[in-house]
């Protein structure tokens, strides 16, 4: 305990002057090597580079010390493993374990640099040494994911190095709870999770419902296929999200928060679980915070990943150790939610803003985005792109700017036909709507949202009626069943997408695909099965000619609904091994020794074996 | 108290009365299925969707557990009101396609049937509006069957489907099936009865004299331990029907002469 007490900061000065002797220790020309263990980083094995390079410090045996650290997600998740070495901020991208001595002896040892490593740009073939002159750096400006891929995630110091818990420090000790409602208010920021409430709203209603206790709850359910904005966050700078919910807390006046996050996101738990303990151990929570009379703690609750539970009364149940399951909010959760108290819910990138609004003003922030969204937003980029990974832009930055600049266009050269926003709730956009500027209310009127973040671009090869089918099959699992429209009309939705994409479409499909949406828009019990959707609507919107082909002509233009195109064998390109012949389950395909083979079509059970096992590509799609 | 105008009429309302109860009120019919007012309301079956008119939009809400807390305008016979529940009937309908208790409230709705196929896979004709699993819990208090599984999977059941032993055969799920799906079955060779699909069952008390049924062992068990009677002194009492009982006190007293 005596230990405990001597870390202890019970004044906003003792903050100061700590960071103040952390901001000395840095010096430029300190040698640092940062590796990325962020999720995608890890898989590719980074955390066996780090202590490859923790091996090679101590093996060299030099008296300069040299910092080796792990750091957050860097966002360019496509080049991983990424190693960042200083002095010079030089980026070294698809690192791998022979790599490191190289590294270590050019690099950390001699201040030169490994060539091959660097990023190549692919059509100027130009290479860049530091982010600031990768293309997909260049363009983004972070807020969120500033320290990402500077600080340790599981050292509160570097967080304090950078500035952190300064905002706290400063709502606290200046600023009373009105005041930090009114700045947050004036800074225009709006929930990042999907719906893109007024924050300042949200935190003044909570804060004038009756009753007591109330509470904070940071929501880290993120379950969109493919989006990992806010686990990168969690993850590479859980601080920031922990300072938000302190701030959160004062002004709303509650005395306890809770973090709910999904069990497959384990290093986000580990981080998180890793800072609240050394925030407590600092007196960042817990009693009398920074010395103040104000006391909030926070308490991480891990989910089981169902995707409903990201809706907040079904997370609100969950936490409370019922089925997650909605119920109706006719009576607002900032008035009854968790146990019926006021209950203030936000995402994680959200609370992620809140210290640097309070740090920097809320002019700062509002000069950034657009008219009604202000400030920046976290996407993760996937799908057919050249550059997958984390982007940060400001509010307002066209789909093109994002896909083409940042996102280095469509993988492959390949023609772009479409990108999907907001997961499986949002929509997909086609290529004449690529320079509307990205914002809440812009991505709303083209019939798709904002949601969480997450961009899916797809390309020509793409058959939009089988995406509609894929996300109503993911909405038709993770629905609850609890309502009857989101249950079973989830199923009657997917039943028709099927039989379309099947080539038995009926006549009068559309009009039901398009009549099924309405019902679920007007008469289901939360937002999963309001906006279940939009992923069918807005196909429908942009690619009704697709649909149309799939029912009256039985042919996917895409190639994709198997049974609705044809195999053929190009005599050019076959040179009559046999594979074909041989891996054909139904001895449709024929063909003699140096003849070019042929397939059966009355044969053929278009099961694409042969496609997938021609050597020479011979096979092509009709 | 608050006004509520429900299709013109208006009615006045304690603050926190659903609209359901104003248009009881107001004498408006409104469809339900998975609203009692002896259990809690949780506004699964979205069969009463009208529609709440809030001056710039208009909006579907349900009428079952919409909380009256200013003076509102309602309208149950506006046509997106009317074709929203027609909509989720005609859902309900394709799940559940044999329920002639379901046929008639659509009837009354004016569906005369669904344009759906049946696609989901549904337990007898279960709506799962949660009325049985809810008065079995805070009516009865015994929680013998519940929810299990999600989504389009998402059934009625007993823990791990066997038999349960919580169960006391009172039939108060049945009773409150809005759709005939449970039934209690009573089985002459054992002398029991059987909750069906459940498969739960309780032995019911038979009459010593005549061999009249009685309620079920369990449930006399739970009504005698609430009001702390003996179980094996009531054991005693209870092998004879109380018409029988009668009849025995007063061939007693015949006898002994006091008549």
């Amino acid at each position: 305990m005596k230990k405990a007490s001597k870390k202890i900061i019970d004044t906003p000065q003792k903050l100061e002057s700590l960071r103040n002797k952390l901001e000395k220790q840095k010096s430029p020309s300190a040698k640092s090597i940062s590796i990325c263990i962020g999720t995608g980083c890890a898989a590719q094995g980074s955390r066996k580079i780090y202590e490859l390079f923790c091996e090679a410090v101590k093996d060299s045996g030099s008296k300069v010390e040299i910092n080796t650290k792990c750091v957050g997600c860097h966002g360019f998740c496509e080049r991983g493993p990424i190693v960042v070495v200083q002095p010079g901020d030089i980026l070294y991208q698809n690192v791998e374990e022979p790599d490191v001595e190289e590294i270590f002896r050019e690099t950390v040892l001699k201040g030169a640099i490994v060539e091959r490593l660097l990023y190549k740009d692919p059509t100027t073939e130009a290479l860049a040494k530091t982010p600031d002159e990768i293309p997909f750096y260049k363009s983004q400006q972070r807020i969120v994911l500033l320290n990402n891929g500077i600080i340790d995630p599981t050292n509160i110091e570097d967080y304090i190095a950078v500035g952190g818990y300064g905002a706290l420090s400063k709502a606290l000790f200046s600023m009373s709870p009105d005041e930090i409602i009114d700045e947050v208010d004036k800074a225009g920021l709006r929930g990042r999770g999907g719906g893109g409430f007024n924050t300042a709203r949200k935190w003044r209603s909570c804060r004038n419902a009756e009753g007591t206790p109330k509470y904070v709850i940071c929501n880290g359910d993120e379950g969109d296929p493919g989006a990992f904005m806010d686990r990168s966050i969690m993850e590479g700078n859980p601080h920031s999200v922990i300072e938000g919910m302190i701030i959160g807390a004062y002004a709303i006046g509650s005395s306890q928060g809770y973090i709910y996050v999904r069990n497959e996101y384990p290093l986000a738990v580990d981080h998180l679980t890793n800072a609240l303990s050394q925030a407590r151990e600092r007196g960042f929570l817990g009693e009398n915070i920074l010395g103040s009379s104000f006391s909030f703690d926070i308490k991480i609750n891990r989910g089981g990943g169902a995707f409903v539970c990201g809706e907040s009364t079904a997370l609100m149940a969950s936490l409370e150790g019922r089925t997650g399951e909605p119920r109706a909010k006719y009576v607002h959760t900032v008035e009854s939610g968790l146990n019926e108290k006021p209950t203030n819910l936000n995402n994680v990138e959200t609370w992620a803003n809140v210290p640097a609004i309070i740090n920097k003003g809320s002019s700062w922030f509002a000069s950034i985005g657009t008219e009604g969204s202000k400030g920046t937003k976290v996407f993760s980029l996937v799908g057919n792109v050249e550059n997958t990974g984390l982007v940060e832009v400001p509010m307002g930055m066209t789909l093109r700017r994002i896909i083409y600049e940042i996102g280095g266009g469509v993988k492959n050269g390949k023609k772009f036909k479409a990108v999907q926003t907001g997961g499986p709730s949002g929509g997909c956009i086609p290529a004449e709507h690529l320079d509307t500027p990205v914002d809440f209310d812009e991505l709303t009127k083209l019939g798709s949202m904002m949601g969480s973040g997450g961009m899916i671009v797809m390309d020509e090869d793409t058959c939009m009626v089988n995406v509609a089918k894929y996300f109503v099959e993911f909405l038709k699992k993770e629905s609850c069943g609890k309502c009857t429209p989101c249950r079973e009309g989830l199923s009657q939705m997917l039943y028709i997408l099927e039989r379309i994409t099947k080539g038995e479409g009926e006549a009068g499909d559309i009009e039901k695909l398009k009549t099924l949406p309405k019902l679920l828009e007007g008469t289901a019990l939360c937002a999963l099965g309001k906006t279940a959707a939009n992923p069918v609507l807005s196909t429908i919107r942009y690619f009704q000619k697709e649909y149309e082909t799939h029912i009256k002509e039985q042919r996917c233009p895409a190639k994709v609904c198997k049974g609705l195109f044809s195999y053929e064998i190009d005599a050019e390109l076959c040179k009559a091994c046999g594979i074909c012949k041989k891996e054909c389950p139904v001895d449709a395909i024929s063909g003699e020794k140096k003849v070019p083979h042929v397939i059966d079509q009355e044969k053929c059970t278009k099961c694409g074996n042969c496609f997938l096992k021609c050597p020479f590509n011979s096979i092509i799609k009709v | 108290m608050h006004t509520v105008t429900i299709d013109g009429v208006k009615v006045k309302v304690k603050e926190g009365a659903t609209i359901l109860d104003a248009a009881q009120k107001a004498g408006i019919w409104i469809p339900t299925l998975c609203y009692h007012p002896s259990v809690s309301n949780y506004a699964t079956c979205r069969i009463c969707m009208v529609e709440l008119d809030r001056g710039e939009w208009k909006q579907l809400v349900t009428a079952c557990n919409y909380p009256v807390r200013k003076d509102i305008v309602v309208s149950v016979s506006s046509k997106e009101a009317v074709n929203a529940r027609r909509g989720v009937m005609e859902l309900l309908l394709a799940r559940s396609p044999d329920s002639e208790e379901l046929k008639e409230i659509a009837l009354r709705m004016g569906v005369k049937g669904t344009s759906y196929p049946k696609v989901t896979e549904s337990q007898r004709n279960c709506i799962l509006c949660g009325l049985c699993t809810s008065v079995c819990e805070e009516v009865i208090g015994q929680s013998a069957i519940g929810f299990s599984g999600r989504g389009v999977d998402r059934t009625v059941a007993t823990p791990f489907r066997l038999a349960s032993e919580d169960c006391i055969g009172c039939g108060a799920c049945a009773a409150i099936c809005p759709v005939g799906t449970i039934k209690i079955r009573i089985h002459e060779d054992t002398g029991e009865v059987e909750i069906s699909p459940f498969k739960s069952r309780a032995k019911l008390l038979v009459c010593e004299e005549c061999g009249a049924r009685m309620v079920t062992e369990p449930v006399a068990k739970s009504m005698f331990d609430r009001v702390k009677i003996d179980w094996e002194e009531f054991r005693n009492r209870a092998r004879l029907c109380p018409k029988c009982r009668r009849k025995r006190s007063a061939k007693a007293l015949e006898l002994s002469g006091n008549l």
